[in-house]
């Protein structure tokens, strides 16, 4: 690749789907966490180092760089009754990509524009690459971008950056 | 040498080595492989598809129907490559094609002797009997003797990227037009793309000699190009825009030069489109029209402007359009002897004629070349007005017969082009939303009007999208006249005047298929393969119309023309693929401890994208069986662990979780009790079993579903459909939890014993965690779950620890379990195991069973609704004949029963009548020392104990079995107890 | 082909598994299921079908689609589609 990328794991992540309770609407979670959780797709930073990413209306990624143990469990409690929360912290592996590398490397494998005018720092997207699907977010414009995947995917995802950094 | 001591865009002091059929050339940089075996004099380029005929280059461009070559050698080697495309490069090596032994000689030329024969549709009409003939005789025959180039017959060596793109603007063609197009949408602040199929750009104004904005038309070109760099415009050279696709997506196809892949796929989305595609000049149909020698007018120019190359010593220029006229006084300029214009029109253009005149050049007008003499060409005869015909001697014949613009993209998504008097050419009528044709593409073939144009669809594409156009001035040029004849008329009685050079389509194939009833384009096509070769008709299709229309009596408006599909221009399968091949021919997925199942021995067998262990083999086992057999017995006797993480897993929330779980499932769930897992079985709404899997409730409103692992993605939409689409009033959520727990069946007489080693902090007696019991639990701080349930009739549990800890928890498990006996098992010993008790799985749950098929019926609850309980009910469901479940034993210990059998009654004859059912699954049981299968039998359960016949006509002779009860082991259920 | 799912925004089909018409309601009652399950309109025109943005979102959505060009008149989520 032409341009730089930096590839790294984010290892230390904990993640959680929030899914809302029928009729609860984004504020009522909000009321709860301290912060108003984004009803579209993109990414919310709460106060207390939680990221929360829309993934779907009523439902967000939570995330936590290496949070305390029971973390998911705590933020079940504190979401009881208005929210169903599923740790889902095996579940992905986080690859951060960044330097103007990352642009053209994201672009090359998904179907969505990622110009910046279009997918700003904070945009995020649920979308597929090489037919791998992938929740990804964009965090600043270097650009620095997060890609999870779902674990058992994450050879061949890898074995997909190498060919197409290999081409670029 | 026929290259010129000055002009052209060529590089003289950077000369290139290449070879043409193992002859050494020397061409320039900035050549093609095409001007470079002009310029070195090569005329025969390669042997026609059908007749063998000699061929030489026609045209210049991407629409050259003789000029395929292979290039390179071996596995690497491309065959049916346009040399007109090719840009020249050192150590370039190309061969010709469908000839044997050489070009010059070529053996299978006689079939030109056989070209009554070979004449339209004669593939369906010469070969029809004896139909056994067919594969052995006259399809080898014709595969030998038709043809183009060869495939290596190997993997191809090369990569293949992949690039998604989106523009406000695309702009297809690189010429004057599209460069105008491309600078008003830049200039605006449009996100433009730029695509041409060119190395460089600037189409037609590299092969004229006109001059853009007082610049000489290449200079312009290169300073337009500066400026929508500078504009971050995105210009894509060596790429080709193939096909336009619903939703304004485009595909793309780029030749990479460097960087590792040869090709890149780009798909397009674009808001806008321009179609500057030009237009491709149409041959003129006469007797010999295919010698070597004959030419496109507008090709003669451009390897004489573009590449200073020469492609003969003395031209006769042929034509019914202005711009041929420009090609006869760009060759005179150039100091090449033009020994005649052959107008067909009455009236040549005055002041071209004058010149041509005064340069000694014989004008003939009302004039049509009708035959071209020699085998390399020697000379035309040439027929006027009145009847008299006259012999011109010229080794080039450089012929124009009008511009048919190069829409086809436009037609891609079903509108039929229409025809223009105008411009005695069709037209995009009714283009696909957000794309315009502009300049040559409709039909504006004058350079100052295609800039012009260029400028205005640029500025219709930025006011489109609601923005402002600036001020810029359009570029412009001198305006020329650009008139074109009524396009060729079928001359009476012409032999070998071909109308599709590439597929060997001639006057007389159009003639006679028009006669035997195929009146409509699309049958003209299919029946003489008229523009279904390679090049897909480009420079044919016209002239194929204006000759059936001939034929008809019709005008061509009428006839009309052909659809056109995808892709333009040909794309190799490799670049579809991409990444994806071999291997990476989709993602494959792996467990959390696939690498110390590797690290174990096993050997992996696809379960959808999942690689699942199918077994474990110890060094000296050279047998798979010896292996399964090891597996199972050691998991019957001590303790086996299987890696189950591949099954899928839902987590179902919410107050109404139980009450959407029960209208999923034939049983019920609403009353299971938290800390409780229960079997359950979903049905269709058709009434088949959709799928089977276990349910455990954690909490009130928390449920843990779990699926086959091939069903996994399914039943999630299958949930995801109920509570979103038929019951949104309930208040339930769900997500899938597969990815997040490795989860690990531990089976057998010593799994609780193993399972208390790994301090799970827990209380397994029985009394505590009896059979169905499930609890969360903890390791090493993790958080766990933990069931008690068995697919192998075993005293066993599944537990799950998140992926993370996965490989390090099954580590864990093994080193705990030494001296326990402990033995992973596979894929192949879970199935053996049960068989062994008759639970049904994929074979079984096959789509077409119904639960009371399986022996499941009495599961179905009647005291609530569930998807499928309605068509369950059919008759045709509940007919008591129907294939039923039982199993099935080898009756002597030697045979082997093979699933896929077919089942009959003792006696009967082997019809389909007698069909009495098939067999689902088979294994050998080393518990029963015995061949045992589950199969299903019409009334099978009122059968056991009645032999029954293994018809299996394929793979082996007829077995005899005996009928029973499918739980083959332990039937009393004792070991799960344990 | 795109579809403009109501969350994600543009995306390609390719993300999307079709399920068909969007119009029979699942009976109240036992009449009318071999209708609901196998009786299906093949209009030339627009049609209200389900969509399951598989790879995106994971809603299942109604997508008005000209049968004729593949022409996308309107996409909303399911569960808030008027039945």
């Amino acid at each position: 690749m032409a341009e730089p990328l930096h590839i790294q794991e984010q290892d230390d992540l904990a993640i959680a789907m929030v899914m809302a309770r029928k009729g609860v609407d984004a504020a009522t979670l909000g009321a709860r966490l301290g912060f108003s959780p984004p009803t579209t797709p993109h990414l919310v930073d709460g106060p207390s180092g939680v990221r929360l990413i829309g993934v779907g209306p009523g439902a967000w990624l939570a995330l936590a760089h290496d949070p305390p143990a029971g973390w998911a469990a705590f933020l079940a409690d504190a979401l009881a009754g208005v929210a169903a929360v599923s740790d889902q912290s095996s579940a992905y592996v986080v690859l951060r990509l960044s330097g103007p590398g990352a642009q053209d490397l994201m672009q090359s494998g998904v179907s969505i524009d990622l110009h910046p005018d279009s997918f700003p720092p904070g945009a995020a997207a649920i979308t597929a690459i090489a037919h791998i699907g992938v929740t990804l977010w964009k965090l600043d414009d270097a650009p620095t971008f997060e890609v999870a995947v779902f674990r058992s995917f994450a050879a061949a995802f890898r074995a997909w950056i190498a060919a197409a950094s290999a081409h670029a | 040498m026929n290259r010129l001591a000055t002009g052209g865009l060529v590089e003289r002091d950077k000369p290139l080595r290449f070879s043409f059929d193992g002859r050494a050339m020397t061409g320039l940089t900035g050549d093609t492989l095409a001007s470079a075996l002009v310029a070195n004099g090569v005329a025969l380029v390669g042997r026609s598809f059908k007749y063998h005929r000699p061929r030489g280059l026609l045209t210049a461009g991407p629409e050259e129907p003789n000029g395929l070559v292979t290039l390179g050698q071996g596995a690497a080697a491309e065959p049916n490559t346009r040399a007109t495309v090719v840009p020249l490069c050192e150590g370039l090596t190309a061969t010709s094609q469908n000839r044997w032994p050489n070009l010059r000689l070529d053996v299978l030329a006689v079939n030109q002797l056989a070209a009554p024969l070979l004449g339209a549709g004669f593939y369906y009409k010469t070969f029809m009997w004896p139909s056994k003939a067919w594969e052995k005789l006259y399809e080898p025959a014709i595969r030998r003797a038709a043809g183009l180039g060869a495939l290596s017959g190997q993997p191809d060596p090369d990569a293949y990227d992949r690039g998604h793109a989106f523009c406000d603007l695309l702009v297809i063609g690189g010429g004057p037009c599209g460069l105008a197009a491309a600078l008003a949408g830049a200039r605006a602040g449009l996100r433009v793309i730029l695509a041409d199929g060119d190395l460089r750009l600037g189409g037609g104004l590299l092969s004229e000699r006109r001059r853009v904005d007082g610049l000489a038309g290449a200079d312009w070109a290169e300073q337009a190009v500066a400026e929508l760099a500078g504009l971050k415009a995105k210009v894509l050279t060596r790429t080709t825009v193939f096909g336009v696709y619903d939703g304004s997506e485009y595909g793309a196809l780029e030749e990479l030069t460097s960087g590792g892949a040869r090709q890149r796929l780009w798909k397009i989305v674009a808001r806008r489109c321009v179609l500057a595609s030009g237009a491709i000049e149409r041959p003129l149909v006469f007797t010999g029209n295919d010698r070597p020698g004959v030419m496109m007018a507008g090709a003669v120019q451009t390897y004489l402007n573009r590449f200073a190359a020469v492609a003969g010593r003395r031209v006769t220029v042929a034509t019914s359009t202005d711009s041929g006229w420009s090609v006869a006084l760009d060759l005179l300029a150039a100091g090449v002897e033009v020994a005649a214009v052959v107008e067909a029109r009455a009236a040549a253009p005055s002041a071209a004629a004058q010149a041509a005149r005064a340069a000694g050049v014989q004008v003939l007008t009302s004039a049509h070349v009708t035959k071209a003499r020699g085998a390399q060409l020697s000379g035309v005869e040439v027929a006027q007005a009145g009847g008299a015909v006259q012999r011109v001697a010229c080794d080039v014949l450089a012929m124009s017969g009008g511009w048919s613009p190069a829409i086809g993209l436009g037609a891609n998504l079903g509108a039929r082009p229409a025809w223009s008097d105008a411009i005695q050419g069709f037209l995009i009528q009714s283009p696909p939303p957000g794309l315009a044709a502009a300049g040559a593409a409709a039909g504006r073939f004058d350079l100052a009007e295609a800039l012009r144009d260029g400028d205005q669809a640029g500025r219709a594409a930025i006011e489109g999208l609601g923005l402002r156009a600036p001020d810029t001035p359009a570029p412009s040029a001198e305006p020329q006249d650009s008139a074109v004849a009524s396009p060729w008329r079928t001359p009476q009685k012409a032999a070998k005047a071909f109308i599709d050079f590439q597929h060997d389509v001639t006057v007389a194939d159009v003639d006679l298929a028009t006669r035997e009833g195929f009146v409509s384009v699309e049958h003209l096509k299919r029946y003489t393969t008229l523009g279904m070769a390679t090049d897909q008709g480009k420079t044919s299709q016209l002239n194929g119309h204006a000759a059936l229309a001939a034929a008809t009596g019709k005008a061509i408006a009428e006839v009309g023309t052909i659809l056109s599909r995808p892709p333009w221009l040909p794309v190799a399968i490799g670049a579809f693929a991409g990444h994806h091949r071999g291997r990476h021919f989709r993602p494959e997925r792996r467990t959390a401890s696939h690498d110390w199942a590797a690290a174990q021995g096993a050997r992996f067998v696809d379960a959808g994208q999942w690689k699942r262990a199918q077994w474990f083999a110890r060094p000296g086992e050279s047998d798979w069986l010896t292996t399964v057999n090891r597996e199972v017995t050691a998991t019957r006797a001590g303790v086996g662990v299987c890696d189950v993480s591949t099954l899928g897993k839902i987590e179902v929330f919410g107050p109404d979780a139980g009450a959407l779980l029960d209208r999923l499932y034939i049983n019920t769930f609403s009353t299971l009790a938290v800390g409780k897992v229960r079997y359950g079985v979903m049905l269709r709404e058709d009434g088949f079993v959709l799928d089977d899997g276990s349910v455990t409730r954690f909490g009130e409103d928390h449920f843990y579903v779990t699926t086959t692992t091939l069903n996994a993605a399914k039943v999630m939409q299958h949930i995801d459909f109920a509570r979103q689409v038929l019951w949104p009033e309930l208040d339930v959520q769900a997500c899938s939890a597969t990815e997040q727990w490795a989860t690990y069946a531990v089976a057998g007489p010593n799994a609780r014993a193993l399972i208390q080693r790994v301090s799970l902090d827990i209380d397994l007696a029985n009394a505590a965690f009896p059979p169905q019991a499930a609890a969360k639990v903890r390791w090493l701080g993790a958080p766990g779950r933990l069931v008690r349930m068995s697919f192998s009739g075993e005293l066993a549990y599944e537990i799950s620890v998140p992926a993370r800890l996965g490989e390090a928890f099954v580590r864990a498990l093994f080193e705990a379990g030494q001296g326990l006996g402990v033995t992973p098992y596979g894929t192949e010993a879970l199935g053996v195991m049960r068989i062994e008790k008759g639970h049904p799985a994929g074979a079984e749950l096959n789509g077409r069973t119904t639960a009371h098929d399986l022996g499941l019926g009495k599961m179905m609850s009647t005291k609530k609704d569930f998807i499928g309980r309605v068509m369950a009910g059919r008759p045709g469901l509940t007919d008591p004949d129907r294939p039923r479940l039982v199993g099935l034993k080898a009756l002597a210990p030697n045979d082997r029963l093979r699933a896929g059998s077919h089942l009959l009654t003792l006696g009967a004859e082997a019809r389909t009548e007698n069909d009495q059912g098939y067999v689902t699954s088979a294994a050998w049981s080393p518990m029963l020392g015995a061949s045992i299968a589950l199969a299903l039998l019409r009334r099978g359960p009122e059968r056991y104990g009645e032999h029954i016949r293994l018809h299996d006509p394929v793979r082996g002779p007829e077995v005899l079995a005996e009928a029973c009860a499918p739980t083959f082991f332990d039937p009393a259920g004792e070991r799960v107890r344990g | 082909m795109r579809i403009p799912c109501p969350f994600c925004g543009d995306r390609d089909a390719s993300e999307f598994v079709y399920r068909g018409d969007a119009a029979p309601v699942r009976p109240q009652t036992d009449e009318g299921f071999f209708d609901y399950v196998y009786l299906r309109d093949n209009p030339a025109g627009p049609m209200r079908e389900h969509w399951h943005h598989a790879q995106g979102c994971r809603n299942w959505l109604v997508v008005t689609r000209d049968t004729r060009d593949h022409t996308i008149h309107g996409v909303v989520l399911a569960r808030e589609a008027s039945r």
